[in-house]
């Protein structure tokens, strides 16, 4: 059985269709790349999977149990952590505060701490720097640490590289490669390179519904099946 | 006439620049500032997590004034001596701050909780009708125990410990207990509302939620219970604020003690950038200060009696045509 | 012609109802109060004087949502403008207001409190506009109490001017009319009003004050109603709506929100100057305090935000429930309405605690309206939030006066229908 199911979802902001009946599933320890244009509904189904913008209709489970209608901080505490596209961090909130919101109760501070600091030595080094102050490569290490302290079996990754610079762009994927170790991915992605580097399998996303899905395995990102709905 | 006139001011600017009269605007003026840091504080942090601006913070402070002061009465009442007074004090600042506490989160979840999916107008609309209603009940229960409601409730009053009646020697000048006593309050205020933002769990949950309340429920934090849980902490406080002012001559526990806490309320929060408890704490040392000197000019030089009160909506006004967003203040919390 | 004479009197029906029923309101409450109504229903009719008040601050009410409802800038100062209406009015009367003659006709100095509170409107705007949301509510509060502050306490204005000041220059009433015509205007105030023959029946002070303030409200309403439906308008609406296009299309959106607020302005200088021209007297607390402006916003929530008739029935209901549960019960209210139908020993029935019917309503309800209308505003909040007008506006699909004739129409096609089935149904 699958860990996360979403199942013909229908999501609409305000009057506007968004999402026109999405259908997918993410198998335990799979990394899965969800690819599109801009605009086609990537980031929404995400936040549809979070309960952020609940489906009109359709059903999201999440191993096993249903997520449909949740508040977002109960499917959190599911095991379900967000990494989004702007990356959110607490501008006014130091490193180590930003990753003390992820952690849940149960964990020692010190426990998590150790974790993220281990993954990402930069982190330790600036944690009493306001979140605002770092870079755009320290702020995305900083929320790929948050997702991987917040003892989620499934990380949603939103844009990672966006806005990056190539050579950070390089250090991040090795982060998202270890966070990938770890837990099952769904990753919203760009870069196509990237994408079918880190993915086992994609989907692509077109005007609200999947058209194409299949495995990454022997496929280049300048593949034929890219060029009608991903590239150009 | 106008020799006469010149000559009155400069008098008066003369004596103003004296070590006694600075001082003792200090002390006032301190004074002030912590009354104004107690009736705006709960009033920042609900405003800053969860974007309502809450109409009905003045009268939960003049609830305050009146559990306190009945506290005040039962336990130092006839003839106060100075323990039972300060012990009544003390117990009446746990009893209001639980009772308003649990009464601001009743009307949090019961009557805002159901409206957050609205604009924010809908909530400071909604605030401003709980405003009314808590208002006209005190006026129906006050007057059903016989007590004047316009006027300060003198019983009360009348239980303000001899110590913090009389005035002290300090440095160039004499100083009244009470100032004392209201500035060391203030201080503690600022003191637990510092330990709980940032040393506690919660309070590292309440600045998450003031700054991204999306991610905040993005990262498995039940928001809703921390927006119940900081409108009865603010509730809390405004009746606190109001317990310190049963003693104040100048306050006293009445109904129309909610507007007029409420409107120095409203400007220290405004001017301190909304939301932002170090702004409020700014702002209320700045209306403080300005508070002092004006009511030290009306009582020695000029014969306007709304002078303090004027600035203090003045200073409103000049501070927002300068700084529209107040001293701290980051973007526009809700739309208009 | 008479197809667009048809058509234009269809669009108004709705105004053209409303207006014949506050015009036949004083004759109906005349006949309702003399025996023709039982005494239950009259203890819910407000009073031809409460109908008045209800009319000017209506007035004031569809001000402020002129401004507030529709460019969506709360304008939480505009008692300001109301008590710089009703200031002038009064002082002029004094002889306080250097060039104006006490004997200034009421006239004018209505316009000219309009347009004192006009200007008034362009000083405070230029600096409010700069600000939005929360912060432009807070510097408009913030100018209206410095002017609450400073006319409670200066001395000029009279003996006492914490209790407000009265007319004292002046013993005969405001005219409203021609100005300087005598026979073509009426004296408005519940003592200084004059009495009138009309049709061999005598009209009352009040009843011809209801009239003579009813004309100038209706003349003020029509006039904000033709500005919401101008192109001027539908900027206003533009900028509530989303500002940010309203300016990317080429709108220079400071200006008209100071042209609208400083329209508001007028109509509600207007209104505090009948205010002062009927009551003849004013205070800071029902001129300039800041819970002036919290009625307004109670009557426009009531009422319906953005429907700029709202507010006054929003205002009606106020008025009503204040005086249904006022202290004195003249006139009619619940007090007097129990007594008379319960008879004495029923209000003497001990209910709980030792407190009887009569102790009970004198503590929970007389003079306690403001508690009640609390409640009923929250309720509108939590489940009405459109308000009265806004909600069958709502229902109706349009502006009540484009649908409703439509929809009565449809109705009532609906029902002749049905009945000629019928009719024809029994027959075959």
């Amino acid at each position: 059985m699958s860990l996360l199911t979403v199942e013909d979802v229908h999501t609409y902001y305000g009057k506007s269709h968004i999402l026109e009946g999405v259908s997918l599933a993410v198998d335990r320890g799979e990394v899965v790349a969800l690819v599109g244009r801009n605009g086609v509904g990537k980031t929404t189904t995400l936040r549809t999977i979070i309960q952020l913008s609940p489906p009109r209709s359709g059903r999201v489970t999440f191993d096993g149990r249903d997520l449909t209608g949740l508040d977002t901080h109960a499917v959190a505490q599911a095991g379900i952590g967000w990494i989004p596209e702007d990356r959110r961090i607490f501008d006014q909130l130091t490193v180590e505060e930003n990753l003390r919101v992820a952690l849940p109760p149960s964990t020692t501070i010190a426990d998590g701490l150790s974790v993220a600091y281990e993954t990402f030595p930069d982190l330790q080094e600036h944690q009493n720097r306001n979140g605002g102050d770092l870079s755009g490569g320290q702020q995305q290490m900083l929320a790929v640490a948050r997702g991987l302290i917040g003892d989620n079996e499934l990380l949603l990754i939103d844009e990672p590289s966006e806005g990056l610079a190539p050579l950070i762009v390089k250090r991040v994927s090795k982060a998202l490669a270890r966070a990938a170790k770890e837990s099952t991915v769904l990753l919203v992605e760009q870069n196509l390179g990237l994408a079918l580097d880190l993915a086992d399998r994609f989907y692509v996303l077109d005007t609200g519904q999947i058209v194409d899905s299949g495995t990454t395995a022997g496929l280049s990102a300048d593949s034929e099946r890219f060029r009608r709905y991903v590239l150009a | 006439m106008i020799d006469q006139f010149v000559l009155v001011y400069a008098d008066a600017l003369g004596s103003f620049f004296t070590p006694e009269a600075l001082f003792g605007v200090l002390i006032d003026g301190l004074a002030k500032a912590s009354l104004y840091v107690m009736i705006a504080s709960g009033l920042t942090l609900v405003f800053g997590l969860m974007g309502v601006l809450n109409f009905a913070h003045g009268s939960l402070t003049m609830f305050g004034a009146y559990l306190g002061g009945l506290v005040l009465v039962m336990t130092a009442g006839g003839s106060p001596t100075d323990p039972a007074a300060l012990g009544g004090f003390f117990l009446g600042v746990v009893v209001v701050f639980g009772a308003l506490g649990l009464l601001g989160g009743l009307l949090e979840w019961g009557l805002i909780r159901p409206i957050y999916d609205r604009p924010p107008l809908y909530q400071i609309l909604l605030t401003f009708g709980l405003a009314l209603i808590l208002d006209e009940i005190a006026r129906i229960v006050v007057m059903f125990y016989g007590i004047q409601p316009i006027s300060s409730w003198q019983a009360a009053l009348a239980t303000k410990p001899a110590i913090l009646g009389r005035t002290y020697d300090l440095g160039p000048t004499s100083v009244p207990g009470l100032d004392l006593f209201q500035i060391g309050f203030g201080l503690l205020t600022i003191g637990f509302i510092w330990a709980f933002l940032t040393q506690t769990r919660y309070g590292l949950y309440v600045r998450a939620g003031s700054q991204d309340a999306e991610m905040a429920r993005a990262l498995g934090i039940d928001v809703r219970r921390v927006f119940t849980v900081i409108f009865a902490l603010g509730t809390g406080l405004a009746g606190v604020a109001g317990m310190l002012l049963a003693w104040d001559q100048s306050w006293g526990a009445s109904v129309p003690l909610a507007a007029e806490t409420l409107l120095p309320a409203f400007v220290v929060v405004i001017i301190g950038g909304l939301g932002t408890v170090r702004g409020t704490v700014v702002a209320s040392v700045l209306v403080g200060m300005v508070d002092a000197m004006t009511t030290w000019w009306f009582n020695e030089a000029i014969t306007f009696t709304g002078l303090p009160e004027m600035f203090l909506f003045l200073i409103l006004v000049i501070v927002l045509a300068i700084k529209p967003q107040g001293f701290y203040g980051i973007s526009e919390v809700g739309g208009h | 012609m008479a197809l667009i004479t048809r058509e234009y009197a269809r669009d108004h029906l709705i105004h053209l109802l409303v207006l014949a029923a506050l015009a036949i309101y004083p004759a109906v409450y005349h006949v309702l109060t003399n025996g023709g109504a039982p005494t239950g229903m009259v203890a819910l009719l407000p009073r031809v004087e409460t109908m008045v008040a209800v009319l000017y601050f209506g007035l004031f009410a569809m001000s402020f949502d002129f401004i507030s409802g529709y460019t969506g800038y709360l304008s939480f100062g505009h008692a300001a403008f109301y008590g710089t209406g009703a200031y002038f009015v009064v002082l002029v009367a004094n002889g306080k207001v250097p060039l104006l003659a006490p004997e200034t006709p009421f006239i004018w100095l209505l316009v000219l409190a309009g347009v004192l509170a006009a200007v008034l409107a362009l000083v405070i705007g230029t600096f409010s506009f700069r600000l939005t949301g929360v912060y432009f509510a807070m510097i408009t509060l913030g100018f209206a109490q410095v002017l609450y502050v400073f006319m409670r306490d200066w001395e000029y204005l009279g003996a006492n001017p914490r209790d407000g000041i009265a007319v004292t220059g002046l013993t005969e009433g405001f005219r409203i009319g021609v100005p300087g015509v005598d026979s073509l205007s009426v004296a408005i105030g519940q003592l200084a009003g004059e009495p009138i023959d009309l049709f061999g029946s005598t009209l009352g002070a009040s009843t011809v004050s209801y009239y003579a303030v009813g004309l100038v409200v209706v003349v003020c309403y029509i006039a904000m109603q033709r500005i919401i439906h101008s192109p001027f308008g539908r900027v206003m609406i533009a900028i509530r709506e989303n500002e940010a296009r309203a300016r990317a299309i080429g709108y220079n959106t400071f200006y008209y929100k100071l042209g609208a607020f400083s329209m508001s302005a007028f109509f509600a200088g207007v209104a505090g100057g009948l205010f002062a021209g009927f009551r003849r007297s004013v205070t800071p607390e029902n001129g300039y305090y800041f819970l002036v402006t919290g009625d307004a916003l109670l009557a426009s929530i009531i009422g319906g935000f953005g429907t700029l008739a709202g507010p006054l029935y929003g205002r009606l209901f106020d008025e009503g429930l204040r005086e249904f549960l006022s202290k004195s019960g003249s006139g009619g209210g619940l007090l007097v309405f129990l007594r008379d139908s319960l008879g004495h020993p029923a209000m003497e029935t001990v209910v709980i605690g030792g407190m009887t019917v009569g102790e009970l309503v004198e503590t929970f309800l007389n003079g306690h309206a403001p508690l009640y209308v609390g409640i009923v505003f929250v309720l509108f909040v939590l489940y009405v939030p459109n308000g009265m007008v806004g909600t069958v506006r709502d229902r109706l699909g349009g502006t009540c006066a484009k649908q409703l004739p439509a929809w009565l129409s449809d109705r009532l096609t609906a029902i002749v229908t049905a009945i000629r089935e019928r009719v024809s149904g029994v027959r075959h």
